[in-house]
């Protein structure tokens, strides 16, 4: 009897040891105001203001001392992970991967936009046309599940087959470098709907051509990736905070204005030379702006075909301050900026 | 005291004991309330995504489908294994070479070969039979090749004398003789291949349509469902011990027990 008692508190202290060593890096995060400003990125144009805001050291411009970690991680899904564990106070990512988490409580908001660009499901089969012509057997390579590849697709799938679930079946979770060079080799996939370099570099090729994009999907444009902070950043650090935000701002103009010396800047991180690298930054269709477009279109869409529970009542509800002025709220009625976060009718 | 007594001098009632004390624990530090939802899900709402997974449907295709691959898997391999061990019964040459790509294979782990059996068969079905069978043959010949080589002498010819020739004898005395090694090597091979499995299928995400448990808790995890995460844990861990300690203990009974090779534990 005795003996058991022993053992049985000793496991008690065992699991309240771990316990306790889980829980102690949140706290540390919430009393202590962060000089380090953990960042999560994964790998594409869409992130290129981030690289160049570090190259150019924009985010100390607005805070000096700032220390930036950066954190590579690889999908959406394990962003959302990072952050619920509290190792993550600022990361980029599609709106939908951002509204699922919101949708499940993490307390997380949009702080600024990144960018506008072409998304687009690619197949190298001249008799695809159009999403009717995808066969049982041919695969659609997407990044992850609800990611926002994922759900473009499934607007499309809405719209030209009738059910935004129409074509989950024949989905496959690839990495975008993966599936770009399997659909290049005509290799176990048919298709491919992926986001910049990608997309360009396989329409780069003879013979492969776009199904469907990301705007005929959506109905208009929308933004392609989100800045999201937590909420304990904003309200704790706000000063990093603006300074994220002022950082991404002056490094989406600085790609905008001067996009040779940006590539010149990014051609490294992305592995491409100069030339390619300023082809893909001002290909038609790319614009790297701040004010978000398309969230309630992404939330109310997201909400019927089943992926999550439920939408904001408001912008402020997934936004901060400065990105719901940005899109105001107009008197009367909405103003164009206001409805362009909706799809169209 | 006389309950108390009781639950811990019960085997069955132990675990059971053992069990709810993990789950108090569990639900313990849920209650708390430290933990976002996220991170630690209280019973209840993994209970109802079991349920729910259940009533959906989704959980019995997704296991359905985990089950028929490991099936598949385990019959190719069972009986690519025997014919490998037959063959290496016969000849000594031949016994050298299934031992050295058996010591060259057996260590390297079914995920590991994931990328090389993407390259060759693509994704899908093929790719994960391929790394099943993998991590099912090498334990199995392995096994299957010690116990025969371990029945002994006397026993064969006892049956030799008995006029016992060829698919007799080996029927009727090696692999009764050599069912232990047997059977061991089954239970390695199971566990291997249902290990290889859901790791497979979590790594490259099979295709949406046909993915067993493993691309069920990868997909949850993308729409953060922590809740049918664990249900799906669960399943995989029910079907874990259903197999090893119903299945598996149930042959056992019927052979190496009912033969008298084993010494029938008192519980």
């Amino acid at each position: 009897m005795k003996r058991s008692v022993i053992v049985l508190i000793l496991a008690a202290m065992l699991f309240s040891a771990c316990a306790s060593g889980a829980a102690a890096p949140a706290e540390t995060a919430a009393d202590v105001p962060v000089t380090t400003l953990r960042v999560a990125q994964q790998f594409g144009l869409g992130y290129a203001a981030l690289t160049i805001a570090d190259e150019l050291d924009l985010f100390e411009k607005y805070l000096p001392g700032l220390q930036v970690e950066w954190l590579q991680l690889g999908s959406g899904g394990a962003i959302n992970e990072a952050f619920i564990a509290g190792e993550v106070d600022v990361a980029v990512m599609g709106i939908p991967p951002f509204l699922i988490g919101w949708d499940k409580g993490i307390s997380w908001k949009v702080a600024s936009g990144m960018c506008i660009m072409p998304l687009s499901l690619q197949t190298y089969k001249e008799d695809i046309n159009s999403l009717a012509d995808f066969g049982p057997n041919d695969k659609i390579a997407y990044p992850a599940p609800g990611s926002i590849q994922h759900i473009l697709l499934s607007m499309a799938a809405e719209k030209q087959l009738g059910s935004p679930t129409a074509l989950d079946d024949i989905g496959v979770a690839m990495a975008h470098p993966d599936a770009a060079a399997a659909l290049m080799n005509e290799k176990d996939i048919s298709g491919h709907f992926t986001s910049p370099p990608y997309n360009f570099q396989e329409l780069s090729q003879e013979g492969i051509h776009t199904v469907v994009d990301g705007t005929e999907a959506f109905g208009s444009e929308f933004t392609f990736l989100v800045a999201v902070a937590s909420q304990d950043l904003y309200d704790n650090n706000p000063q990093a905070y603006a300074a994220f935000v002022m950082g991404i701002a002056e490094a989406s103009d600085y790609i905008n204005q001067h996009p040779a010396e940006a590539a010149a800047i990014l051609a490294p991180s992305f592995g491409l030379d100069e030339e390619t690298t300023l082809k893909y930054l001002t290909w038609p269709g790319m614009d790297y702006v701040t004010t978000p477009l398309g969230l309630m279109g992404f939330s109310d869409f997201m909400l019927n075909a089943g992926y999550i529970e439920k939408v904001p009542e408001s912008i402020s509800d997934v936004a901060y301050p400065n990105v719901v002025a940005a899109i105001g709220q107009q008197s009367g009625t909405p103003s164009e900026l206001e409805t362009l976060q909706y799809r169209p009718e | 005291m006389h309950i108390l007594k009781k639950v811990t001098e019960n085997k069955i009632l132990r675990q059971v004991f053992f069990i709810a004390l993990l789950l108090g624990v569990w639900q313990y530090f849920v209650s708390t309330g430290k933990y976002s939802q996220l991170i630690l899900p209280d019973l209840g709402s993994i209970w109802k995504a079991l349920v729910d997974s259940i009533a959906s449907g989704e959980m019995g295709e997704r296991t359905g489908y985990s089950l028929y691959l490991i099936g598949k898997a385990l019959a190719i391999g069972t009986v690519l294994a025997l014919f490998l061990t037959a063959l290496a019964m016969l000849s000594s040459f031949i016994a050298d070479f299934v031992k050295t790509i058996t010591t060259i294979f057996n260590p390297l782990p079914g995920v590991a070969l994931l990328p090389i059996a993407l390259l060759w068969f693509g994704i899908g079905e093929m790719s994960i039979i391929l790394i099943l069978v993998h991590s099912i043959i090498w334990p199995l010949i392995l096994n299957t090749y010690t116990g025969f080589s371990s029945v002994s002498r006397t026993q064969l010819e006892v049956g030799r004398n008995l006029g016992l020739r060829g698919l007799k004898l080996v029927s009727s005395v090696m692999v009764p003789s050599a069912f232990p090694y047997i059977l061991t090597g089954f239970k390695i091979a199971w566990s291997n291949s249902w290990r290889s499995l859901v790791a497979a299928e979590m790594i490259f995400g099979a295709s949406g349509g046909q993915g067993g448990l493993g691309w069920m808790i990868y997909q949850k995890r993308f729409f953060l469902q922590t809740p049918y995460v664990f249900a799906a844990l669960f399943v995989i861990i029910l079907i874990g011990i259903l197999v090893e300690n119903v299945i598996f203990a149930q042959i056992e009974k019927w052979t190496i027990q009912r033969w008298g090779m084993v010494v029938q534990k008192e519980n």
